[in-house]
C-alpha cells in the first residue's frame, strides 16, 4: 500500500502528461497498423512485436541469442579494462611515455570502428577472436583516457605527502595515483560497457554467425519484422539494466569520492 | 645542545607571469637539537616556502640547508613536514589507522596505534578522514608524522584553520608530544601568541623579500600552562615586542 | 608552430617506427605478405585510389550524407534541447519519451530502417539523424539547465523576452556543453554512415572498403582504411579548431 502511495505522490500533473505522450505514441503506432493506415510488412503492430518477444522467452530462444553476445561483450570489455587501466596508469604517471604514444592513440580513436573490421578479418579470421579484438579496441578508449585523466588528477598535496615520507615510486603509483583515479576509472568503465555492447552487435552484423547483431540482420533478410523489433527492444532493455547495475556498483565502491565532494 | 639544523644564506626566487619574484632574499637560522623554534612574519613573506626548502620539498635558488652537517637536497630521512591543508593531506580512501601507517615502509600497526592513542584518537581507528572534524583530522596528520619517528618536525601553520578553542587544545597536544618525545620542532605560524606560548625561540621574518629580522629568545619558564602562562609578564613582553614589530608599516 | 611540431616529434617517430617495422616484416617474409599490411604496397594503392574519380564520388557520398544527417540532428537537437532545458513543462512532457528512446543502440536500428526506407540516401540520412540527435540533445538540455542563474536574472532585469533570453544568453552560455555533444555526435554519425555503407554495399567509402575486402584486394582494402582514418582525423581536427574559435572565453578549456 505504501508503494502505491509513494508512486501516487511522485506523479504530478505535469509528469503524468509526459507519460501520456509515451502511451499516446504507442497507441498511435498500434492503431496505424490495426486500422490499415500503414500497410507494410516492415511495420508490425506493437502487439505483434510483444507477442514475438514473449515467444522468445517461452522457447528460450533469447537465451541462446543474447548469451552468445553477452559472452563476447564481457570478454572484450574485460580485455579493454585490463589494458586500459594498466596502460592508463603508466601513461598518466609518465608524461614522456604519454607524449610518445599519444598521436597513435588519437588516430586509432578517431578511426570509425566498423572500418577496422575488414582488415582485422584478414588478420584474425571471422571467429570470436576477431569480434573480441574489435570490441576491446573500441571499448579501451574511455577507460584509457579516463584513467590517464584520473591519475593526473591526483591531489598534488597527496604527492607532496608521499615525498615528505620518502615513499617509493611504485607505492605512489599504486597507493595514491590508482585510488585517486578510481572514480574516473569507474566512469570510464561504465561508458566502455555501453560501447562494448553496441560494438558486439555491430561486429555480429558485419561478420557474424551468432548473437544479437546476426539475429537482427537475419530477421531483416527474412523480413520477419516482429522478431527483429523484439530483439531490438530486448537489447535496449538489457543495455539499460547493465548501465544501472554498474552505476549501483560504482556508487557503493567509491563512497569516499562522493563524501569528499560533499565535505569540501 | 648540538646544532641540528643550519640554514645558510638561503634565497628563493620564483618565476611568475609578471616576472621574477624574490620570496626569500637571504635566510640564516640555526636550530639546536631538541629545540622548539617558531618562525613568524607578515603574511605572504615566504614562511611556508622557507619551511618547504628545509623539508627538501622545494629547492633553494641559492644557499644551503644542512641537517647534521649534511646538505638537504631532497626530503631527508628523519624530517617530516606537516601540511597546512591537513584535510587535503589525508587520503580519503584510507581509514584513520591506514593513514597513520602510510608514511612507514613497514606497517608497524602497534607503533601507529600507540601514536594514535597519544593524540587521543584511539577510538577512531576505523573511521574515515571525512567523518572527522577539522581538529581531529589534524591530529591524525600529527600522529602520522610522529609514527615515522622523525628527528625534526616541520609544522606549516598547522592550526590556522581550526577554531580558537581547538587551537588551544592542539597547542597543548603539540607541547605535550614535544616534551615526551624530545624531537626538534620548527613551527611556522602567523599567530604570535601561539609562537610565544610554544617555543624556545622566535624568529621574526621581514616582509618579502624576506630575511631574518631578529631571533628572540623566550624567557617564559617551562612547564607552561594554557591560561596562566599566557598571563605571565614574560609572555606579554615578548608578545608585545613581536606584535609591535609586525604591525609596523613597511 | 615549431613548438607544436617538437611536441609531436616523439609521437610521430613512434608511428614511423611501426610503419618501418611492418615494411621490413613484409619484405623479409616474416609475415604473410598478402594478408598483412605492406606499407609500400598500401601507399601505391592509395595513389591509385586517390587519383580515381570513384574516390571523389565515394567521398562525396559519405561526407554529403553525413553532413545532411548531422546538421539536421544538430539543429533539431539544439532547438528541442534549448526548449526542454529552459522551459520546465516542455521538459517533463518529453522526458519519458527521451528516456525510453535513449537506451536503444542506434546501429541496431539499421536493419529496421533498411526494411522501411531501402538501401539509399534516405535510410542513411535517417540513421545518422537518429544517432547524432541524442548526444546533442542531451548535452543541450544539460547545458541549458545549468546556466548560471545570475546570467538569466541579468537578462530578466533588462526585460529581455523569453525568446531573446534563450538565444542571447542560454545558447552562448551552454555552448561548451553543446559543442561537446556535437563532437560525440560527429564521431557517432561517421560510424553510422560507414556502417550503413558497409551493410548495404552501395555508395560511399565504407562500401569501397568491403568491396576490396570481398574481392581479396587486401592492400587496397588497407588503403581505404587509411583513407577512413584520415577522414576521421580531419573531421576531429576541424571540429577542434572550430571549437577553439567559438569558445575562446570558456575557462573549462
Amino acid at each position: 500500500m505504501f508503494t502505491f502511495l509513494r508512486v501516487h505522490h511522485l506523479m504530478t500533473g505535469m509528469q503524468l502528461r509526459g507519460f501520456a505522450v509515451v502511451i499516446g505514441l504507442l497507441l498511435l503506432w498500434e492503431l496505424s497498423v490495426r486500422t490499415g493506415a500503414v500497410r507494410s510488412e516492415s511495420w508490425p503492430a506493437i502487439s505483434t512485436i510483444l507477442h514475438a518477444l514473449a515467444g522468445g522467452f517461452r522457447t528460450e530462444g533469447w537465451g541462446a541469442v543474447f548469451g552468445s553476445s553477452l559472452y563476447r561483450m564481457t570478454a572484450g570489455f574485460l580485455l579493454a579494462a585490463v589494458v586500459g587501466i594498466s596502460l592508463g596508469l603508466l601513461l598518466g604517471a609518465s608524461e614522456r611515455l604519454h607524449r610518445i604514444v599519444n598521436p597513435t592513440l588519437e588516430i586509432v580513436r578517431v578511426l570509425p570502428g566498423p572500418a577496422l573490421i575488414p582488415p582485422l578479418i584478414f588478420l584474425l579470421g571471422v571467429d570470436d577472436a576477431l569480434k573480441i579484438a574489435v570490441i576491446a579496441i573500441a571499448a579501451v578508449f574511455p577507460i584509457l583516457l579516463n584513467t590517464i585523466a584520473g591519475v593526473k588528477a591526483a591531489d598534488p598535496v597527496h604527492l607532496l605527502v608521499a615525498r615528505t615520507f620518502r615513499v617509493p615510486r611504485r607505492r605512489v603509483l599504486l597507493e595514491i595515483q590508482l585510488p585517486s583515479a578510481l572514480p574516473y576509472v569507474f566512469a570510464g568503465c561504465r561508458i566502455s560497457l555501453g560501447i562494448a555492447l553496441i560494438v558486439t552487435v555491430v561486429t555480429e552484423m558485419l561478420a557474424g554467425s551468432a548473437g544479437v547483431g546476426y539475429y537482427i540482420v537475419s530477421m531483416q533478410y527474412a523480413m520477419r519484422a516482429s522478431e527483429m523489433y523484439a530483439a531490438i527492444i530486448l537489447l535496449s532493455a538489457i543495455g539499460y539494466l547493465i548501465n544501472r547495475l554498474f552505476l549501483a556498483v560504482e556508487q557503493r565502491s567509491i563512497r569516499w569520492a562522493h563524501r569528499v565532494e560533499a565535505h569540501v | 645542545m648540538s646544532e641540528l639544523l643550519q640554514v645558510r644564506r638561503v634565497a628563493k626566487t620564483f618565476d611568475a607571469r609578471e616576472g621574477q619574484v624574490v620570496a626569500l632574499r637571504s635566510i640564516d637560522l640555526t636550530v639546536l637539537k631538541g629545540e622548539f623554534v617558531s618562525i613568524v612574519g607578515p603574511s605572504g613573506c615566504g614562511k611556508s616556502t622557507l619551511l618547504q626548502i628545509i623539508a627538501g620539498l622545494v629547492p633553494a635558488s641559492s644557499g644551503e640547508v644542512l641537517l647534521e652537517g649534511r646538505a638537504v637536497v631532497a626530503p631527508p630521512e628523519g624530517v617530516v613536514y606537516l601540511f597546512q591543508q591537513y584535510s587535503r593531506s589525508l587520503m580519503p580512501w584510507l581509514t584513520v589507522e591506514k593513514n597513520v601507517q602510510f608514511g612507514l615502509q613497514n606497517a608497524a600497526p602497534e607503533r601507529c596505534a600507540h601514536f594514535l592513542d597519544m593524540v587521543g584518537l584511539a577510538d577512531f581507528r576505523a573511521r574515515y578522514p571525512w567523518e572527522l572534524s577539522g581538529g581531529m583530522q589534524q591530529r591524525v596528520a600529527i600522529a602520522r608524522a610522529l609514527a615515522a619517528e622523525p628527528r625534526v618536525l616541520l609544522l606549516d601553520e598547522p592550526f590556522s584553520s581550526v577554531d580558537a578553542l581547538t587551537r588551544l587544545d592542539l597547542n597543548g597536544l603539540i607541547m605535550d608530544l614535544w616534551t615526551r618525545t624530545g624531537i626538534t620542532i620548527l613551527l611556522v605560524t602567523h599567530d604570535v601568541e601561539e609562537a610565544v606560548y610554544l617555543s624556545d625561540r622566535v624568529a621574526l621574518l621581514t616582509r618579502r623579500p624576506a630575511e631574518v629580522a631578529q631571533v628572540f629568545p623566550n624567557a617564559l619558564p617551562r612547564p607552561r600552562s594554557p591560561v596562566d602562562s599566557r598571563e605571565d609578564s614574560r609572555f606579554l613582553a615578548l608578545r608585545h615586542e613581536l606584535l609591535t614589530r609586525l604591525l609596523q608599516p613597511a | 608552430m615549431t613548438g607544436r611540431l617538437k611536441a609531436l616529434a616523439p609521437g610521430l617517430a613512434f608511428i614511423a617506427f611501426w610503419i618501418a617495422a611492418l615494411e621490413i616484416a613484409a619484405r623479409a617474409g616474416w609475415v604473410n605478405r598478402v594478408f598483412s599490411p605492406y606499407p609500400s604496397e598500401i601507399a601505391a594503392r592509395m595513389g591509385q585510389v586517390l587519383g580515381s574519380p570513384a574516390f571523389l564520388e565515394a567521398l562525396g557520398s559519405t561526407v554529403g550524407l553525413l553532413a545532411a544527417g548531422y546538421l539536421l540532428a544538430c539543429a533539431a537537437g539544439i532547438l528541442l534541447g534549448l526548449a526542454m532545458g529552459y522551459h520546465r513543462p516542455t521538459y517533463t512532457l518529453f522526458e519519458p519519451t527521451l528516456e525510453l528512446l535513449r537506451p536503444i543502440p542506434k546501429p541496431a536500428l539499421l536493419p529496421p530502417l533498411i526494411l522501411l526506407l531501402g538501401l539509399g540516401a534516405a535510410m542513411k540520412i535517417a540513421i545518422i539523424f537518429l544517432g547524432a540527435l541524442f548526444p546533442v540533445l542531451i548535452n543541450t538540455i544539460q547545458g541549458a539547465r545549468t546556466v548560471d542563474p545570475v546570467l538569466v536574472d541579468v537578462a530578466r532585469t533588462f526585460r529581455r523576452g523569453s525568446l531573446r533570453t534563450v538565444f542571447q544568453v542560454i545558447l552562448p552560455a551552454s555552448l561548451p556543453l553543446i559543442l561537446a555533444g556535437m563532437r560525440v555526435s560527429l564521431g557517432l554519425g561517421l560510424i553510422l554512415v560507414i556502417l550503413s555503407e558497409m551493410l548495404t554495399g552501395s555508395d560511399g567509402l565504407g562500401a569501397k572498403l568491403v568491396d576490396a575486402q570481398r574481392a581479396f584486394r587486401v592492400q587496397e582494402m588497407y588503403a581505404w582504411t587509411v583513407v577512413l582514418a584520415a577522414l576521421g582525423l580531419a573531421l576531429a581536427l576541424s571540429f577542434d579548431a572550430l571549437e577553439r574559435r567559438l569558445i575562446f572565453w570558456s575557462s573549462k578549456r
